[in-house]
């Protein structure tokens, strides 16, 4: 995946490592910024039906290689996504 | 006559003094021969035990040359050497990630090494569990590894658990160990073993691979009792909810690249060598806990790798926080139900008797001259397809039958052929007959069977076709 590469002005990066891609069949994308991280997972679900439930809800969600809470209301307030931003869905991995 | 004489003194005198010099020479060398000697034998004494007359070196010669040159880097030394040898390192797990993780721990000096699996070896471990050789198919996975590994470095001593760490004996396995590497392969286990670390301080390496990614952890290090902030987070911190059951993939199931999980192991190995050699494995008085990360590999991704930071202890932690429920003996009476949290998959039953055929039946379809007259899909990933398929079946990935790529209803898909009569009966089929079920449920759920069209599948799927139909099929 070309995951180096700077998302578009106006767009934040998302990358989907492992497992979930599973749910997405790519492995990056580029979605419009500003968004607040507590419509990520909305957005995303819009995106992807299902995806909040069986994969987001137990993933570690970073941005800028940085963890992030998710607020379990997503009205409230919390950080927002940048243009230019690099968030990573990271699900938890067990298998070895 | 007078001339030839004194000639014939200054002669005489001249050998004398030469004589004497000679003399002297071979003092000297009888000397020099003598301390020789006496070095030789002083050298010979030393190397028998009981004779030593000087060096009271802390480490056996051999193990000299043996560490040597990872001693003399920096950051390890004779002090992180003599570290190593004091210390005791449980592996859980004799696999993808354990055999190589416990290949360099033993080669590194580490003193004691544990091992736990209950498993035994077999053909499908071999391309990745590096311990473990073909003529060892059969046997106990901790004395597989342990055979290697003693042969590797006799100097560790290996202490074999040849059973899975559960509820009941985790207390007593990993009380005696120094730190721990999860090696295990399960959401479970890995709820299991970070607990059971914090409950008794033990710092936790914890990595894990899929496919062509991983994932490294160093957990609870430094390792305070729970309730402290300054200690590292715990895999309960990480992880809060564990994945859905039925969304969780094995290697058996999604596919593993050797040297993938073989990367994992190293860096455990190496996360272990750093943190025991650096006297990290009891926090030391009024020690923080320095940011920790999660390392990601993505075999495939540019750049292959990544280092998120991680959060400290979470607040509302259930293991490692005051307010968290989390007790030993909770632990070991077996009321906290690792399976019921993380989930149970039974298998899919949700088609009735006559929705199901057995692969002998099926064979007669085939073969009864009505074989045009129907379809059987395969429903497998398409990797697995192109392995091996039954003539004459087409490929529908049960992936892009998921999500929003769902089909929609009255909507005749694009893989059903034109001249297939509507009437003609629909088979599916996977690799274990859980998928096929699910897809059979779907196509019915979409109308088509409307034209009273039998729409059913291959009861226990392709491994019921070997057995009753075709024991040539390559299993793989």
């Amino acid at each position: 995946m070309s995951t180096s590469a700077k998302a578009p002005p106006g767009h934040f990066k998302i990358l989907y490592f492992g497992p979930a891609e599973n749910h997405t069949s790519i492995t990056s994308e580029n979605l419009p910024a500003p968004l607040s991280v507590a419509k990520l997972f909305s957005t995303l679900e819009k995106k992807y039906g299902g995806i909040k439930t069986n994969l987001l809800e137990s993933c570690l969600v970073t941005v800028n290689l940085e963890y992030v809470d998710i607020p379990e209301d997503e009205n409230d307030e919390g950080m927002v996504i940048q243009e230019g931003d690099e968030v990573a869905i990271i699900p938890p991995v067990s298998s070895g | 006559m007078d001339k030839a004489t004194s000639s014939a003194e200054i002669l005489r005198s001249q050998i004398a003094a030469t004589e004497e010099e000679l003399g002297r020479l071979k003092e000297q060398l009888a000397a020099v021969e003598a301390k020789e000697a006496e070095d030789l034998n002083r050298l010979s004494m030393q190397e028998k035990p009981g004779l030593v007359t000087q060096g009271n070196w802390p480490l056996e010669l051999e193990e000299y040359k043996r560490y040597g040159r990872q001693m003399i880097v920096p950051n390890v030394g004779i002090q992180g050497q003599l570290r190593l040898k004091a210390a005791s390192l449980l592996i859980v797990g004799a696999g993808g990630l354990g055999c190589p993780a416990a290949a360099y721990i033993a080669g590194a000096g580490v003193g004691t090494i544990g091992i736990v699996d209950g498993d035994i070896v077999e053909t499908s471990n071999l391309h990745r569990q590096i311990l473990h050789s073909t003529a060892k198919v059969g046997m106990k996975k901790v004395e597989s590894a342990i055979e290697f590994l003693a042969s590797l470095n006799p100097n560790v001593r290996f202490i074999a658990h040849n059973e899975h760490l559960s509820p009941q004996n985790a207390k007593e396995i990993v009380e005696n160990y120094d730190v721990v590497l999860d090696c295990t392969d399960h959401p479970t286990s890995r709820y299991l073993i970070s607990d059971i670390c914090v409950l008794l301080h033990k710092p936790l390496i914890s990595a894990s691979a899929l496919r062509t990614d991983g994932q490294l952890i160093v957990l609870n290090s430094p390792p305070l009792p729970h309730g402290d902030p300054s200690g590292g987070p715990c895999y309960r911190c990480v992880f809060p909810k564990p994945p859905p059951a039925e969304s969780v993939v094995s290697c058996g199931d999604g596919g593993i690249l050797g040297p993938v999980v073989g990367i994992m192991g190293v860096l455990q190995a190496l996360e272990a060598i750093k943190l025991i050699a650096a006297g990290k494995l009891t926090a030391r008085e009024g020690e923080k806990a320095g940011e920790a990360s999660m390392l990601l590999f993505s075999a495939n991704s540019n750049p292959p790798f990544r280092s998120v930071r991680l959060r400290a202890r979470r607040q509302k932690c259930f293991a490692c926080s005051k307010e968290g429920g989390l007790t030993l003996e909770s632990l070991s009476s077996g009321s906290l139900d690792y399976v019921l949290f993380c989930g149970v998959t039974t298998p899919v039953k949700i088609l009735e008797p006559q929705e199901r055929i057995e692969a002998r039946e099926y064979e007669r379809v085939l073969n009864g001259g009505k074989g045009k007259d129907h379809l059987l899909v395969d429903v497998r990933e398409k990797v697995q397809f192109d392995i091996c398929s039954i003539e004459g079946s087409v490929n529908v990935p049960f992936s892009t039958l998921q999500g929003n790529r769902a089909l929609a209803a009255d909507e005749k898909p694009l893989w059903i052929p034109q001249t297939l009569p509507t009437n003609a009966p629909i088979y599916l089929v996977c690799r274990l007959g859980n998928d096929s079920q699910i897809v059979v449920r779907k196509l019915k759920e979409i109308g088509l069977d409307k034209d009273g069209r039998y729409i059913g599948d291959i009861k226990d799927g392709l491994k019921e076709w070997k057995k009753q139909v075709d024991s040539s099929w390559p299993e793989y």
